[in-house]
């Protein structure tokens, strides 16, 4: 395993740590797509994210991680357990899985269990990397230069939650929800809207412009490079601190009501904006609902809302030839002219 | 001073020491006495060295199943990838310019994790190696992808090492050395106003990835390593700063401190974005430094004496940022086709309609499963319709450079004589490259094509010469033509590239009407739309003093500016390779 990087010593790239914490805090608001120039700590950040946040439970020996509450009967390994006696539980860290851009459809799907055919003649299914990444991350870096076919097959899975092989004789399904997260440069390829529209949140990074950040980001990075475990140690306890600060998140979150008037508002500002369909007022509301959660607010507010909304709506925008504005300030303006 | 051939050997023992954390090295150089000497000295060094053609395919390059192994055992038996064997050696990559996005991707992947993920196995090695990317590339041709340049600290250019300088080679590291330096490595602890004053210098020369001063900092410390020291001297940091920071220059350093500083070359006037950007820089507060200004003023002196020359005729011809490099390396769009081009990893599929049988990706699909089949009597290997795999191919699309010549009479006749040079050189270009010509041109009250896209030379100089002069200037007219034509040549998968000629003084409306003020907006307008599609274009202001229209213009466009002044021959050509590199 590559040592990663910790999350509280990134400087510098607060809109994507922001973000980030937010689909920890509530899977369902979606995905995350950085776009943004070499050399900014993309890939750095999403890796950091599976040390900060705190381990699953999860049903002993089943291959998808299912956690041991759920009795959707979704996961026929889960029921093929229970059957048999005792389901034990046993706890394991969030996986963030990355998923390479040359991975073959196989890899990706989960194929037939080579090594158990060969040896046993037995036809067995081996999980890919949609089946690990369930309940985690699924993390695609350069996702502009994915091939079409993964494209399509994320696209699917990502929307149902589901991952259904039939192929190779084989006929299987199985759970595989996970958070997507995208990065890449745009200037080397466009996204398709349809995977466009699978992100809950858009951030845009940059390099800082500021030489002391610009210094600091040095200094710890070579501080890591130099010696990795000595590093972690040093920051483990502002990465407990975040830790601890997701989950009283995650607790206080069904507890915090959105004031009905602060929906009329999402509903406005995505009506104004003319985004399609009502995923981008759901995801608005859920992000604002997370992020005000984090903050460790009673009640979710039209300032939540301010903060959240360029990066919930700037990617479903559609581009006007007539306005050379970026997306974020037309979001903004938008809010300006909404909420007074 | 060093010149290049001795920053070459000094990159020899850098490598040495540390090829991983330094990325690797860039080596600029056709096939010379020179380059040859540095290779071999290279595979000298004692680190395993792997050749890596540019063609490999994922499974050689990942690893995967050892397909007759395989077959004979009955077993799953792993073949080791490329990446994976070269760890903790070198991988070197021949005609590293031609390397293909999805190739280049994952070649990055495996280097910046330090490890690679098999195929079909899921069985993951390390491959912590360093690069060695050869770029054979021509003055004309879009050069190594600049994601890959970005991660190698070394960037070296021996183009011009005669073969008497060749023979100065520098002695490599012993074993035992090795090792002492590697231990010594490990103890160097930078201080704080080092990593400053590295920051500080690339801030200056509008470097702004972060990897750039991270990778100085790196060779500043195996340097000092190698002249046996624990600790980091000015020296290390020149050297780091010359051979790290200087070529990755983006714009001359514009505060005071130039001034102290002996300039290589008279300041040039970089375009306007790089001024503005520098313009913020110094708004910005700087913050109060605690170390001694000397420290990075003999960096940044350094830095700016190994300028590249090029660079200056780069920030002349007003490269943005982003566009100086080229992005993949390719020029005109790829697209997906069954029967040619270059082969792309195969997939599951029946070979119909068109599609090839990829026999051997069958194999392999079937080779594990035999167990599980009956076969009938005499039949060696079972394969049923689900093993399938075909072949895919990708192809790189034709261009086809669309000419828009303003024959108005703001065009003034001397100036539309210069521009019809300008063009045949141009075509010249274009000729060479295999691209089509079309040719449109605009005055008073339409548009026209003068020319439809041809491959012949002759035929469109013919309809340039007889191009007559004088009337309006309809700019939204010409941009809608040039739009429309643009998208007839991509629905035939050929990728359209605008070059206009004009001096961007619209006084004639898109119907056709005088008035000045209407006709610029449409002119936006229309210059919008093109934008919005997307298209590639330059836009060469033929005005004798530009007003700064047609710049305008060719910025909303989201294209190349480039005023005739400067339009020497050589520049124009070199224009078209950035413009064609996008």
């Amino acid at each position: 395993m590559a040592k990663t990087f910790p999350f509280a010593a990134i400087v510098g790239q607060d809109e994507m740590g922001m973000a980030l914490q937010i689909v920890a805090v509530d899977p369902t608001v979606g995905g995350v797509l950085v776009l943004g120039d070499r050399g900014t700590g993309k890939s750095t950040a999403v890796r950091a994210l599976a040390d900060l946040l705190p381990p699953i439970d999860v049903v002993q020996a089943c291959p998808y991680g299912c956690s041991p509450k759920d009795s959707s009967g979704a996961c026929d390994a889960c029921a093929e357990l229970k059957q048999n006696g005792k389901v034990k539980t046993a706890k394991r860290p969030v996986p963030v899985v990355d998923l390479p851009l040359g991975a073959t459809e196989d890899r990706v799907v989960g194929a037939l269990d080579l090594e158990k055919a060969l040896s046993q003649g037995v036809k067995k299914f081996a999980p890919g990397l949609l089946a690990q990444a369930n309940r985690g991350f699924l993390y695609i870096d350069e996702v502009n230069l994915l091939e079409d076919h993964l494209v399509d097959l994320l696209i699917d899975v990502a929307a149902s939650g589901e991952n259904v092989v039939e192929r190779e004789g084989l006929s299987v399904r199985h759970p595989a929800k996970f958070v997507l997260i995208g990065s890449g440069n745009p200037e080397e390829g466009e996204l398709r809207p349809q995977l466009l529209d699978r992100f809950g949140l858009s951030v845009e990074v940059r390099t800082p412009q500021d030489l002391d950040i610009r210094v600091q980001v040095v200094k710890r990075r070579d501080a890591f490079d130099r010696d990795p475990e000595g590093f972690k140690a040093q920051w483990s306890d502002a990465n407990t601190k975040l830790r601890q600060r997701i989950l009283k998140a995650q607790k206080s979150l069904p507890a915090l009501e959105i004031p009905d008037d602060l929906l009329h508002t999402c509903a406005k500002v995505c009506h104004a904006l003319g985004t399609d369909g009502l995923r981008a007022e759901l995801t608005l509301m859920r992000a604002t609902r997370a992020f005000a959660a984090l903050s460790g607010a009673k009640k979710v507010s039209a300032t939540h809302l301010r903060k959240i909304a360029p990066l919930a709506l700037r990617h479903r925008l559609r581009r006007n030839p007539l306005d050379d504005t970026g997306s974020g300030e037309r979001v903004q303006r938008c809010l300006q002219e909404v909420l007074g | 001073m060093r010149d290049a051939w001795d920053l070459a050997q000094l990159a020899l023992l850098l490598l040495q020491v540390d090829p991983h954390s330094l990325g690797g090295v860039w080596l600029k150089a056709g096939y010379s006495p020179a380059r040859q000497t540095w290779l071999a000295q290279l595979h000298a060094l004692g680190l395993p060295v792997t050749r890596m053609p540019h063609h490999i395919d994922q499974e050689r390059m990942l690893g995967g199943i050892d397909l007759s192994v395989t077959l004979a055992q009955g077993r799953v038996v792993e073949q080791m990838g490329l990446l994976a064997q070269a760890d903790q050696g070198l991988v070197v990559v021949p005609m590293s310019e031609k390397l293909s996005p999805q190739t280049l991707a994952m070649l990055l992947q495996a280097h910046d994790q330090g490890q690679v993920h098999a195929l079909a196995i899921g069985a993951t090695h390390a491959s912590r190696f360093g690069l060695v990317a050869l770029d054979e590339s021509q003055e004309d041709e879009p050069g190594v992808a600049s994601k890959l340049k970005e991660r190698l600290a070394l960037w070296i250019n021996i183009d011009a090492v005669d073969i008497a300088k060749s023979q100065e080679k520098i002695e490599h590291l012993s074993a035992h050395e090795l090792a002492e330096v590697r231990a010594l490595l490990v103890k160097i602890q930078p201080k704080e106003e080092e990593m400053r004053a590295l920051c500080e210098v690339a801030f200056a020369l509008g470097i702004d990835s972060m990897r750039a001063p991270l990778l100085a900092l790196r060779l500043a410390c195996v340097h000092a390593a190698i002249h046996d020291r624990a600790f980091l001297e000015e020296e290390d940091l020149r050297i780091a700063a010359q051979m790290v920071l200087s070529p990755r220059a983006i714009s001359m350093p514009y505060n005071q401190d130039t001034e102290s500083v002996p300039s290589p070359e008279p300041t040039p006037q970089p375009d306007t974005s790089n001024t503005e950007q520098d313009a913020e820089q110094e708004d910005a507060p700087t913050p109060p430094t605690t170390e001694p200004e000397s420290l990075v003023d003999t960096i940044l002196a350094a830095a700016l004496a190994s300028l590249p020359p090029k660079l200056l005729d780069q920030l002349l011809l007003g490269a943005s940022k982003s566009k100086l490099q080229s992005s993949s390396g390719n020029s005109g769009q790829a697209h997906m086709s069954r029967q040619r081009g270059r082969p792309l990893s195969p997939r599951l599929g029946r070979p119909t309609s068109g599609a090839r049988l990829h026999l051997l990706a069958t194999l392999r699909a079937a080779a594990p499963k035999q167990k599980l089949r009956t076969k009938h009597a005499g039949q060696k290997i079972a394969i049923r319709t689900e093993d399938f795999y075909i072949q895919r191919f990708a192809h790189k699309a034709a261009s086809c450079i669309i000419v828009a010549m303003d024959a108005s009479g703001s065009a003034a006749l001397a100036r539309l004589a210069e521009a019809k040079g300008a063009v045949e050189i141009l075509l010249q270009q274009s000729y060479a490259r295999r691209d089509s010509v079309c040719v449109i041109a605009f005055r008073g009250a339409q548009a026209q094509t003068l020319l439809p896209a041809t491959r012949s030379l002759v035929r469109a100089k013919k309809a340039l010469a007889g191009l007559p002069g004088g009337g309006g200037t309809p700019i939204a007219l010409a941009l809608k033509h040039a739009t429309e034509q643009a998208q007839a040549l991509q629905r035939q998968g050929i990728t359209p590239l605008l070059v206009m000629l004009s001096d961007g003084k619209a006084n004639v409306t898109i119907d056709g009407v005088g008035g000045r003020t209407q006709a610029q907006a449409d002119a936006l307008q229309w210059a919008k739309q093109w934008a919005t599609h997307g298209f590639t274009s330059l836009w060469i202001d033929t005005a004798v003093q530009p007003t700064g229209q047609a710049q305008e213009l060719a910025n909303v466009m989201q294209g190349r500016y480039l005023p005739m002044p400067y339009v020497a021959s050589q520049r124009l050509a070199d224009a078209m390779q950035f413009a064609h590199a996008r």
